[in-house]
């Protein structure tokens, strides 16, 4: 059988459901127009909601700051704070850029890589935010502690224990990534401790760096 | 042109080239929910996209532009679900049933078949190239060039007498 005899096949059967689906395109059309509504921009409110919530980050770390100014103690963690939660309202602010950038009507082969280069980036943010959160453990539980409920965390706890926890944020991110790859690929696919396992291992990374490859190949001649 | 009218001369369009949908929808979702939710999101992409259709250009070209990215988004998204779907439901992936339009037409089956061992972008070459598109249209929808659609189409057809030929010979 030749590609050329299934034409008919194909454009017959397609021709049949055309029929069959003329109201309920048109139905379906009009109410779908008044909802309007797609996956790009739930997925830009996402990253808004995000960046509102960074941003507020950011305010009240400025502000504790400023309560604080000329104490060194208090000052270095909140500006470590306020660094991981700029380097996320940066990247979040470049995602919402290129998600409100897209436009479908471009050819596909474009489309298709811009969006893997996009799956790429928001998969290495999510590795990153992932991979640092633990050493924020302590920067954050001495600016949490002192602005939420006055308490110097330095003269409350030995300087041992806050070393001790340091330490362990800095453990935990070795640990991790080789529990993540060990480990991860046991865990139910479904559940978010494997996204979060796929997302630290890299496996996710590898499944988006595969998948661009793959548009490339197809883009080349012959 | 009043909103009212300018959603109307859509519908209307979106209606005469309703096979498109149909189509795409068709060749990237097995399932009915799942195809009604891909037609719902292309519409959607549609319309948020219609303010800027240059009225030279050709409808179809657009539309088609436009379903085969969903479609291919909706799919990358469907089968990373469906892969977390598989290890916990195995058994309810082997009972769905096949669409009811290819049931008891061997050659539809095969097509269908066919298409759905290919990956996303020849898929959506192997979907252009049967609705009669010319290879200037599938170039300039894919974003390729005409060459390279000629040779990928004689790939395709060369795997396709391939295995034609192998279900002959079981």
């Amino acid at each position: 059988m030749e590609l050329e005899e299934l034409k008919s096949q194909w454009n017959q059967s397609n021709r049949k459901l055309e029929a069959s689906t003329r109201l309920n395109t048109l139905l379906f059309a009009q109410w779908n127009l008044r909802k309007a509504d797609t996956s790009l921009n739930q997925l830009a409110r996402r990253i808004t909601f995000d960046l509102v919530v960074n941003l507020i980050g950011i305010v009240l770390l400025g502000w504790f700051a400023a309560d604080h100014a000329g104490e060194p103690r208090f000052i270095v963690p909140a500006a470590l704070l306020d660094l991981y939660a700029i380097a996320l309202l940066v990247a979040g602010a470049r995602h919402l850029f290129e998600v409100r950038s897209l436009d479908y009507d471009e050819p596909v082969v474009a489309i298709q890589s811009r969006l893997q280069r996009f799956r790429l980036a928001r998969i290495r943010a999510t590795m990153w935010t992932l991979l640092f959160a633990p050493l924020m453990w302590v920067p954050l539980l001495i600016v949490a502690s002192r602005g939420l409920f006055g308490v110097d965390l330095y003269a409350a706890a030995s300087p041992a224990w806050l070393a001790a926890n340091a330490i362990f944020g800095l453990a935990v991110i070795p640990l991790a990534i080789a529990v993540a790859k060990r480990y991860g690929s046991r865990l139910a696919r479904a559940t978010p401790m494997r996204f979060l396992a796929d997302e630290i291992a890299g496996r996710s990374l590898a499944a988006a760096l595969d998948d661009l490859a793959a548009i490339r190949r197809f883009a080349e001649e012959g | 042109m009043r909103t009212n009218d300018v959603q109307a001369a859509f519908v209307d369009r979106l209606d005469r080239h309703r096979g498109i949908l149909v189509k795409v929808a068709g060749a990237y979702c097995r399932d009915a929910a799942g195809r009604e939710d891909l037609i719902a999101e292309i519409v959607a992409q549609l319309w948020r996209a219609y303010g800027r259709f240059d009225e030279r250009a050709a409808f179809s070209t657009w539309m088609y532009r436009i379903a085969v990215n969903v479609a291919i988004s909706f799919h990358r998204s469907e089968v990373r679900k469906a892969m977390n779907v598989e290890a916990a439901e195995p058994a309810i992936l082997e009972l769905l049933p096949s669409p009811p339009e290819t049931q008891g037409d061997d050659a539809l089956a095969l097509v269908r078949e066919f298409i759905e061992e290919l990956d996303e972008l020849n898929r959506a070459l192997m979907l252009l190239y049967l609705d009669d598109n010319s290879y200037a249209e599938i170039a300039a929808i894919l974003g390729i060039s005409e060459t390279n659609v000629a040779t990928k189409i004689g790939r395709i057809k060369q795997r396709l007498k391939r295995d034609v030929a192998a279900r002959n010979d079981v």
